[in-house]
């Protein structure tokens, strides 16, 4: 008789916390020094059998612009705050490198400092100049994340996401709209963005 | 799976990976890098007015119609200027005034007629983006006429002034030609 052959399916048997990784964004931080405005992010994310990663990202997100053309001023500063879960999207999953994709809740309060000095009524010709300082606003999002993550030597890995980005409540104050939301980018243009992060497994 | 095979799909894996940076780059560098400025098309805020007769149905001013304004400087400036078989009548709003003031001018075949009328507003700056301009939206909260010499009524008929322009602010009655300057 034929000795039957049995397929074990083995248990898997890497433990459930693996470390976690900090991480902090270039594509952020290089828009704040080639435009008006951006960003300084870290993250912190933590390994679960190499299968989930919770994550919460800070940044701190400015934007600082006098247009030319409308002489529009406006000015913010404030802090972000995002959190999420990725899964590794590898068939094998306990390799250096991953791809991944997640979801994170975003928000952020801030104030924004708007002026348009030296404008003119077209018709009656008054001066219609007008500042406003600290008009308070706050916004929440959801953000659906693709990114991958590889190793480059010892601890240091890098990788890059991309990020769809979707507004649901809002508070803008009375004079329209804003521009620049920290964290979200300017509201109003793609609703796609990404990042290019350096990260360190601890 | 033989030690080798799994060498193989190891490298094969690899191979792939290094390339997706690639392409994500450039995929990055083209959803970041493109940006649109999107300012309303429809970007003049005006005040919309209507003629009617007294049982509220639509009129025709057949006579000579002007409206003057009087800019900061105390200049007279003609925001209308001798239009006729007026039907409907687009006019622009002070950005900043608590009240803007209209000298409406009716010239007929026995003279000239004129009633002033004063419109009371709020207003409030409105901004869409840096690379818009300012605009000034306006809640209108009252008005009146200095006589009825040529105007028999006017009256509200929506507050809000802003990009909409499809309805108009006010219903306004003008007077027939054998009332005119009787108020």
């Amino acid at each position: 008789m034929q000795a039957q052959q049995v397929l074990v399916i083995e248990k898997d048997s890497v433990p459930l916390f693996r470390g976690f990784q900090v991480s902090f964004d270039i594509v952020g931080a290089a828009q704040k020094a080639l435009s008006d405005y951006g960003q300084y992010e870290g993250a912190l994310r933590v390994n679960l059998r190499d299968k989930w990663f919770p994550i919460v990202e800070i940044g701190y997100g400015m934007a600082e612009r006098h247009d030319e053309v409308t002489q529009i001023d406006y000015k913010t500063n404030a802090p972000y705050f995002r959190a999420g879960l990725d899964i590794n999207l590898m068939k094998n999953k306990h390799t250096d490198n991953r791809i991944y994709g997640g979801l994170r809740y975003a928000f952020t309060s801030y104030k924004v400092d708007l002026g348009r000095q030296g404008l003119v009524d077209p018709v009656w010709q008054w001066d219609s100049s007008f500042r406003i300082d600290g008009m308070q606003c706050s916004q929440h999002w959801l953000e659906a994340v693709v990114g991958i993550d590889a190793k480059v030597f010892g601890p240091l890995h890098l990788g890059w996401s991309v990020r769809y980005k979707r507004r649901l409540f809002h508070k803008e104050g009375d004079v329209g709209q804003t521009w620049y939301v920290p964290g979200y980018g300017i509201y109003g243009d793609t609703r796609l963005g990404g990042t290019f992060n350096v990260i360190i497994d601890i | 799976m033989r030690p080798n095979q799994i060498m193989k799909g190891m490298k094969k894996n690899a191979r792939g990976l290094r390339l997706l940076p690639l392409y994500l780059f450039t995929l990055l560098l083209l959803t970041i890098a493109c940006s649109s400025i999107d300012c309303p098309v429809q970007n003049v805020v005006a005040t919309i007015y209507k003629m009617e007769k007294a049982d509220g149905t639509a009129d025709t001013l057949h006579d000579t119609l002007s409206i003057l304004t009087r800019r900061s400087n105390g200049i007279l400036d003609t925001l209308v200027n001798n239009s006729t078989n007026t039907t409907l009548l687009q006019l622009p709003v002070g950005y900043t005034n608590p009240e803007d003031t209209l000298l409406f001018e009716v010239t007929d075949a026995s003279g000239i007629y004129s009633d002033s009328v004063y419109i009371k507003k709020e207003n409030e700056p409105h901004f869409e983006s840096v690379d818009c301009n300012i605009a000034y939206f306006h809640t209108i909260t009252g008005v009146r006429l200095s006589s009825h010499n040529v105007i028999d009524t006017i009256i509200i008929n929506k507050t809000a002034v802003n990009y909409d322009l499809s309805t108009e602010h006010f219903r306004i009655v003008f007077k027939a030609a054998d009332k005119r300057g009787k108020n």
